[in-house]
């Protein structure tokens, strides 16, 4: 693992407690749990986005507005309304998911899917109706036409889902109240990520291995938002 | 034969066209003409059936079109090429512009299965493609981004792009209206030739001239449904309507 060899290259940071694999099974934890949650939440994300591009009904500003607000929706409350789904008493109770990474992928899933419906939305808003019709009378089908307008947002819809990316990764609110921050007794991560190992990494004093699991969630967040704003630059180039 | 029988189109409570009935058969040019606003953009729309008249019907070979299943209609209509006043082009390359129509068409294994090679390198342009774009004279633009053409040779694409998978029948709405001469002439050719292989085209157009240039038969249409329909040099030269007359002389003028 080339973050152990990065580490031994530094003698400073070779005094760290690490454990053997600890900050990669963080890595590991955090990467699975945002990029599945941000996977999934493309897959509802999209159709919703097309849906309301291209058809009008009844309450449509309203979910527009839900939208919005979803946006800025504190992640710790969407955190503590997943966990009363998953708490004993909740509607999922029977499933045991309480501190486990699917209840995080799914506070996560929460957090995602309004940035990402509403940056494709506006993507798919742009593609003009006269490539619709040509898709159209060229002999496409309705699934033909959405793959023609999916592409022509391509750009917009790629900057949508690593949004929604940085949003998941980079929170710390929920994956705390529903995953629990929990290692094995091995002291590898079971729920613990990024932003919640250094959460209480600093509070324990350990600033060290904080300053450390910061610069690689920074580093993480800082390719994603390069990638945005190159491929906005791509995309506004068009 | 493409047939339109008593069409009325109406959005709403606005009426656009009304009690329209004319034809295209295979192997000739139709010309729609009338002034700006009168409908002709929706008479094309509706030959090519992608709108359905309010009232009245449309006959393909004889079937009434919109008395068919959605399965039905859409091997019809993919057999229908239509060209928009703008060119309308994706944001890929000539090749893929022009190949759309015949992708579509292919199974969904195929497309994946050609998407998928693309991946990996060239999957070779079809010969339709090439074959169309030449027809346009831009058979050396294949690779180029549609994005990077002139306005001109957009639209000369976009005629190729319906021209590809050998339709019976084109419909071109106004396709020259924003060209220069040049690219005109190279339009107006390229749809004779459509017509000696046998493709009936109609053309919706408001130049009088581009009408006599290359029609056969020619519909004018005058506010309130069809003013005269008949044989190029009859319209023109005998028109048996009065506002016909006045219109194909310039005097009627909106």
């Amino acid at each position: 693992m080339p973050l152990e060899q990065v580490v031994q290259l530094f003698p400073a940071l070779a005094d760290l407690p690490f454990r053997e694999g600890y900050i990669r099974s963080i890595i590991y934890v955090s990467l699975y749990v945002s990029v599945t949650a941000v996977t999934l939440s493309t897959l509802f994300s999209l159709p919703v986005a097309m849906l309301m591009g291209f058809t009008d009904f009844p309450g449509k500003g309203l979910v527009k507005s839900v939208i919005n607000t979803g946006m800025g929706f504190p992640s710790v409350v969407v955190g503590l309304l997943v966990l009363f789904a998953v708490s004993n008493q909740g509607p999922l109770g029977p499933l045991e998911l309480i501190f486990t990474k699917e209840a995080m992928i799914m506070s996560q899933f929460v957090l995602a899917t309004p940035p990402i419906t509403a940056i494709s939305l506006a993507a798919i808003s742009g593609v003009s109706e006269n490539v619709r019709d040509a898709a159209r009378v060229l002999g496409g089908t309705r699934l033909d036409v959405a793959l023609v307008v999916i592409k022509e947002a391509r750009y917009g819809i790629a900057t949508a889902i690593l949004a929604g990316f940085g949003r998941a990764i980079s929170e710390v609110g929920s994956v705390l109240i529903v995953g629990g921050n929990i290692t094995g007794s091995d002291g590898i991560s079971k729920t613990r990520t990024l932003t919640t190992a250094i959460q209480l990494e600093a509070r324990q004093g350990r600033y060290d291995t904080a300053m450390v699991l910061g610069a690689v969630l920074l580093a993480l967040v800082l390719t994603v938002n390069a990638i945005v704003v190159r491929l906005g630059d791509e995309g506004a180039m068009r | 034969m493409v047939r339109l029988s008593n069409a009325t189109h109406a959005y709403g409570d606005e009426t656009v066209i009304e009690n329209l009935t004319l034809s295209i058969d295979p192997g000739e040019v139709v010309a729609i003409i009338g002034p700006s606003g009168v409908g002709k953009t929706t008479v094309l729309r509706i030959l090519a059936l992608f709108l359905s008249p309010t009232e009245g019907s449309v006959t393909f070979d004889g079937r009434d079109v919109w008395s068919l299943s959605e399965d039905e209609r859409l091997k019809l209509r993919r057999r229908i090429g239509m060209v928009f006043q703008e060119a309308s082009l994706f944001d890929a390359t000539v090749a893929r512009n022009v190949e759309y129509g015949l992708r579509v068409r292919e199974s969904w294994t195929d497309r994946l299965r050609d998407e998928l090679w693309s991946v990996v390198g060239s999957n070779g342009t079809p010969a339709a493609v090439t074959e169309s774009l030449d027809l346009v004279g831009l058979a050396d633009k294949l690779d180029q981004e549609a994005r990077s053409l002139s306005g001109g040779e957009a639209q000369r694409v976009s005629f190729a792009r319906a021209l590809a998978y050998d339709p019976s029948y084109l419909l071109l709405d106004e396709p020259t209206s924003d060209l220069d001469p040049r690219n005109t002439d190279l339009i107006e050719d390229a749809v004779l030739e459509a017509k000696d292989r046998g493709i009936g085209v109609g053309v919706a157009t408001h130049d009088m001239h581009q009408a006599e240039r290359i029609a056969d038969r020619i519909a004018v249409i005058l506010g309130d449904g069809i003013a005269e329909f008949g044989p190029a040099e009859q319209v023109f030269e005998n028109p048996t309507d009065e506002r016909t007359a006045k219109f194909v002389s310039g005097e009627l003028v909106y």
